[in-house]
């Protein structure tokens, strides 16, 4: 196993940490499937964790796409795999029978910032970037949008999606893309844990019935139209416009 | 435990509904629920305006755990739930216009209640929140009206967080529409706000409010029903036995 992702235990509160830190735990199919793995074990548990941490290792939290995978120079099914990968995955966090909570510790960047924003509560710090620049790239955002309008509403996802670029821990804040915000990265955790031992501290019965509530509330378990967003996004991926704004973001 | 006191104001007249056990920060007991649910029936009826607050410092401070103690196979909590789904559902109904002034702490079933309300009125350092997955009871049953005044992802975040949030913070989320910085300015704004409302021609205000519920879709009531059930569903359980069982009072 490469534990490009990886599984800690404490009592009830599980970790998955994304562990690419030299490429900013940017999105490739081998860390996918690592995360894959790491949700296999977290379902196939008896006792399953009443919180799950999502994080990264390193100074970045997901700095998205992997672009060496998203140029197409061989074979050009691989963007479709990984796009496809991360819309499952993104769909078993969802799933996942516990409060799952995202620890943007640093940059969340397209799809990285959509798996903030599949997490039932996001904390990051004033100074992180997050953002979708993906209409600066020529690309669509689809496998995040469902999971960002889920999250802020269509009025704001039109905003925030349309107009790409990068925005402060702060503002995501102000436009609910994350539910707290910490003044810095040093008092990040600090926040985490108020926000963690609370969750841990009431029933984990009461905690999974209500997000499986939500979850039927705002369609969360149509996985159908995330692996049609997967499609779209790969088509748009593949023109030659895209092709040529991620060479040039390569260089 | 439940009263009511009619203001006649500019020639309209409206119902101000009161929880009225203010020793025990009104608590809600199933007797008052069912009281509420008749009372605002009446009143929908019978008045212009509508606004539903709570004697004393605060506006409701949830179900009488003490008495749902009395029952551990959850007969009193189901009574509970089951009373406050049907409140909501009549004040979201209601042709005519309802404030709610939450003034002091708005907390547990006392929040959910918020959900039936068009505008909701309280003051900056008002307690307000759900923190009953403490206790193992599921704030579900809010749920399908939290949806409907505020975005899934703010529903979905302070329904499974269980710290209580300040007046002000209600108010940048969108569950609490008007402000005041004293708690015993809630109750006068709330009035004035429903005068205001009960001028307005009663047959626009009725359509205006019956086209956004069914703006909600057809599936409103199965949505309610969902959240009722995924409630109910915990109660004389294990865990919320065993939680709700281990409070003092």
């Amino acid at each position: 196993m490469l534990e490009l992702a990886t599984l800690t235990h404490e009592q009830s509160l599980s970790t998955l940490t994304l562990n690419r830190p030299d490429a900013h735990n940017a999105l490739s199919r081998d860390m996918l499937r690592d995360a894959h793995l790491c949700m296999d074990e977290l379902e196939a548990m008896d006792d399953k964790p009443s919180v799950l941490v999502i994080t990264g290792a390193g100074r970045s939290f997901c700095a998205g796409m992997d672009l060496k995978e998203v140029i197409i120079e061989g074979d050009p099914s691989i963007p479709l795999q990984l796009l496809e990968s991360l819309a499952r995955l993104t769909y078993r966090i969802r799933q996942f029978p516990a409060v799952t909570v995202a620890r943007v510790n640093g940059a969340a960047i397209g799809g990285g910032c959509g798996m903030t924003t599949v997490c039932d509560i996001s904390i990051t710090h004033a100074d992180a970037k997050l953002g979708f620049p993906e209409v600066d790239l020529g690309l669509c955002p689809a496998v995040v949008a469902p999971w960002l309008v889920r999250k802020i509403g269509p009025g704001k996802s039109r905003q925030v999606l349309l107009t790409g670029g990068l925005i402060s821990g702060a503002r995501a804040h102000e436009l609910g893309i994350v539910t707290e915000c910490a003044d810095s990265r040093e008092s990040l955790d600090e926040v985490v844990t108020k926000v963690t031992s609370s969750l841990t501290s009431g029933g984990p019965d009461a905690l999974r019935a209500t997000k499986a509530l939500l979850n039927t509330l705002d369609g969360s378990s149509d996985e159908a139209i995330l692996l049609e967003a997967a499609r779209l996004s790969a088509q748009v991926l593949a023109t030659e416009d895209a092709q040529n704004r991620l060479k040039a973001r390569r260089k | 435990m439940i009263t009511l006191e009619t203001h006649t104001i500019d020639g309209r007249s409206i119902a101000m509904i009161a929880f009225d056990r203010p020793d025990k920060r009104n608590a809600l007991t199933p007797e008052m629920l069912v009281e509420l649910n008749t009372v605002a029936k009446a009143s929908s009826a019978d008045h212009d305006a509508i606004v539903l607050t709570g004697k004393g410092k605060a506006f409701c401070a949830g179900f009488d755990l003490a008495l749902c103690q009395t029952t551990p196979d959850g007969t009193i909590m189901r009574k509970l739930l089951t009373g406050l789904s049907a409140a909501c559902n009549t004040l979201r109904l209601s042709e005519r216009p309802v404030v709610i002034a939450a003034q002091g702490a708005a907390i547990a079933g006392g929040c959910a209640i918020l959900g039936g309300a068009d505008i909701v009125v309280s003051n900056t350092n008002a307690k307000l929140g759900y923190p009953v997955t403490k206790i193992g009871v599921s704030p579900a049953i809010s749920a399908p009206y939290m949806t409907q005044s505020v975005t899934q992802g703010i529903a979905r975040e302070r329904l499974i967080l269980p710290d209580l949030f300040s007046g002000t913070t209600a108010h940048q989320l969108g569950l609490v529409h008007e402000l005041t910085e004293e708690p015993d300015d809630v109750q006068p704004r709330a009035l004035e706000i429903a005068a205001k409302l009960a001028i307005k021609p009663p047959h626009a205000y009725a359509a205006t409010k019956g086209l956004i519920t069914r703006l909600e879709g057809d599936e409103r009531e199965t949505r309610i029903k969902q959240g009722l059930e995924t409630s109910l569903g915990l109660t004389g359980k294990q865990e919320e036995q065993r939680l709700l069982g281990a409070l003092t009072f």
